[in-house]
């Protein structure tokens, strides 16, 4: 069922460009300065320490954050696309992101894909809901979910309108072993295709990227 | 440091002119002394409000935190000659219509004018962030933007039309002897200068902070 | 793939409908809205009496009920996306413009109710002289329209602050206070049977000066 679901043209190759990319909320939170340069197709890891900006970092390339320094570029077959725009083409999976709980999970997501625009809403609410396993929890309420399934539809969301980039904050956390395997899956056939950003410190999800994107922290307060 | 002490001169003349120097208007007494501190306050604090607006804009455009730096700072200043203007108007009111506070339209504005940077003051004192603070707060200043023309000229016209026609306009007579205009104008320069120095010193006092967290 | 980035009607629609189910499985807005102005108007007319010649005061009594209740919840639906952590979610698949115009409308139905059950009931409670029906809906809904502008974008901002709700009236009212002025006069107005044609300019020009700040402001309302 792999292939069928990703997108369809894989012309539109993404790349995405970070120069001297960075963000301060306080004096000692935020992201220090990171440069890098990754194309489509291809997985990379980010990593670094607790308060290091690996989540910031996320937040910057979905187009909600707007860094304090330096420039982040993400192009589409080849052309730049602006932060107002991004999160067509970016789905975005992090601890963050939470659903309605006075709706069901089936709900949420007809939400999503109604306001996306979408064609075949239902279509595609069924096949992320599939790929990530919860097809069979489609009518429970959001609020009635354990934590991992809670991860497991942070996944189907960011998968629901086939973003050419994909974005996964801790994508393993409260996962079972099934879940890693679906999160692994996911990540291997997107990775064929477009690109993928792991923010991680896991070493098996590490193994997932082939690149890394290391961040240096001073978040627990080394000397500088 | 030599402008300063000029500055601190200039006042003192004006305001020693204002009482020894300059006639009185007859009908006025000695409550024609007030206007030296009054007119300019008021105009002053026009300028602040306007130019913490036109910053406020800027900062949305442009995102230098440096005009959020303008735009807090004269909406702090013209919060505090907008109090000067209206004690100073107020105790004038009493003298001549025998009561502090009147609700003619224009001590309506400045009321609404007060109001409006109380609250803009308020809200970013609500807002963590530096960058999300002056965004927010230039949002509002916008959306107040908006407000104080209607605040100004169009509702005190409508929402008035059944009180009687206050006292108004007796200061502004033309056959005004030329020694109060001039005393009045040099106050209203020494003024205008006063808040230009004391928003450049709270700019840079903004940047400065800035730039020590940086570190 | 749509590749615009301000609005689009279905999302607008979508974002509206979510409202509107959200708001009718928990009633946790206008609940507490109605009970509010309930509660406040028969203060009001336990302590007053029938004070039915008096039209000023009459006339200032209900837009200050009015006014009021809807301040105690119209930054409701801003509030409930920040303390829920749904905003990653809408911004995800929405433009900041979609989703304020969104609640907008949803606020302007939000008043239309209230407004249903709190002035028939003023008029019975505190008496007053027969309604000119024409020239007070026209003051109601364009009064109803500048409160919901300001009240939308206000809101959204108020929801940003350290403390969530609290300056919401606070920092509404000198914005809304054009609004009263023109309310006020109106209602007075058509009960003393003179033209209230400059309430009404007065009310559309405000309501249409908001809405188009509005509309330049909505792409700067979220950047982090």
């Amino acid at each position: 069922m792999s292939a069928a679901v990703l997108p369809a043209p894989a012309v539109a190759l993404a790349s995405l460009s970070a120069r001297e990319l960075a963000h301060r909320y306080s004096p000692r939170r935020g992201l220090e300065p990171v440069s890098f340069e990754i194309e489509a197709p291809g997985v990379a890891a980010v990593t670094g320490p607790n308060g290091s900006g690996k989540s910031t970092l996320l937040r910057i390339v979905a187009g909600l954050l707007r860094p304090n320094r330096g420039a982040c570029a993400l192009r589409i077959g080849g052309r730049e696309i602006e932060r107002g725009a991004r999160r067509l083409s970016v789905g975005l999976a992090t601890p963050e992101l939470s659903f309605y709980d006075e709706f069901t999970v089936g709900e949420n997501l007809m939400f999503a894909a109604q306001t996306q625009g979408l064609a075949d809403p239902r279509g595609r609410v069924r096949e992320s809901l599939e790929r990530v396993g919860l097809w069979v929890r489609v009518g429970d309420r959001a609020d009635a979910l354990s934590s991992g399934m809670r991860q497991r539809l942070r996944l189907a969301f960011a998968l629901l309108h086939r973003p050419p980039v994909l974005l996964l904050d801790e994508p393993g956390s409260h996962l079972d072993e099934a879940g890693r395997l679906m999160v692994a899956r996911v990540v291997r056939e997107q990775g064929e295709r477009g690109l993928v950003l792991i923010a991680t410190n896991d070493e098996r999800e590490r193994t997932l990227a082939g690149r890394t994107i290391e961040l240096r922290g001073r978040g627990l307060g080394d000397p500088d | 440091m030599i402008l300063r002490i000029l500055l601190f001169l200039w006042l003192a003349a004006g305001m020693v002119a204002g009482f020894t120097w300059a006639p009185v208007v007859p009908v006025l007494g000695n409550t024609t002394r007030v206007f030296y501190f009054h007119f300019p306050a008021a105009i002053v604090t026009t300028i602040a409000f306007g130019w913490s607006m036109v910053h406020s804009a800027l900062y949305l455009a442009r995102r230098d935190l440096g005009h959020d730096d303008h735009a807090a700072g004269a909406a702090e200043l013209g919060l505090l000659f907008c109090i000067v203007a209206t004690i100073s108007g107020s105790l004038w009111a009493r003298a001549m219509w025998g009561a502090y506070w009147n609700w003619d339209p224009r001590e309506t504005s400045i009321f609404f004018l007060f109001l409006i940077y109380a609250a803009y003051l308020a809200l970013r004192a609500a807002i963590d962030g530096t960058e999300r603070r002056a965004r927010l707060a230039a949002i509002y200043s916008c959306v107040a933007f908006v407000a104080v023309p209607f605040l100004i000229f169009v509702v005190p016209r409508i929402y008035f039309s059944l009180h009687p026609d206050p006292l108004l306009g007796q200061r502004g007579k033309p056959d005004i002897d030329p020694r109060i205009m001039l005393v009045a104008t040099w106050m209203l320069a020494g003024v205008t200068a006063l808040f230009v120095w004391l928003l450049s010193l709270r700019v840079r006092l903004g940047r400065i902070e800035r730039a020590r967290q940086e570190f | 793939m749509p590749g615009e980035r301000s609005s689009s009607v279905g999302a607008v629609w979508a974002i509206l409908i979510k409202e509107c189910r959200g708001e009718w499985r928990t009633r946790y807005g206008l609940n507490s809205a109605l009970l509010f102005a309930v509660t406040t108007l028969t203060a009001v007319s336990f302590v007053v009496g029938r004070i039915g010649e008096r039209t000023d005061i009459l006339a200032a009594l209900l837009w200050i009920v009015l006014m009021f209740a809807a301040l105690a919840s119209l930054a409701h639906t801003f509030v409930r996306e920040v303390e829920g952590h749904t905003l990653t979610l809408l911004r995800m698949i929405a433009s900041p413009t979609s989703i304020a115009l969104g609640k907008l409308i949803f606020n302007l139905l939000f008043l239309g109710v209230l407004e249903a059950v709190t002035v028939p009931l003023f008029l019975v409670l505190m008496g007053g002289p027969p309604l000119h029906w024409a020239r007070f809906l026209e003051v109601l809904g364009l009064g109803s329209l500048a409160l919901a502008a300001a009240a939308t974008l206000v809101g959204a901002v108020i929801a940003q602050t350290r403390g969530r709700g609290a300056l919401f009236a606070a920092v509404s009212l000198p914005i809304l206070l054009p609004v009263m002025a023109g309310a006020v006069s109106g209602t007075r107005g058509q009960w003393n049977g003179v033209p209230v044609d400059a309430e009404l300019r007065l009310l559309a020009a405000y309501a249409a000066a908001l809405l188009g700040m509005s509309l330049v402001l909505y792409d700067h309302l979220w950047e982090d």
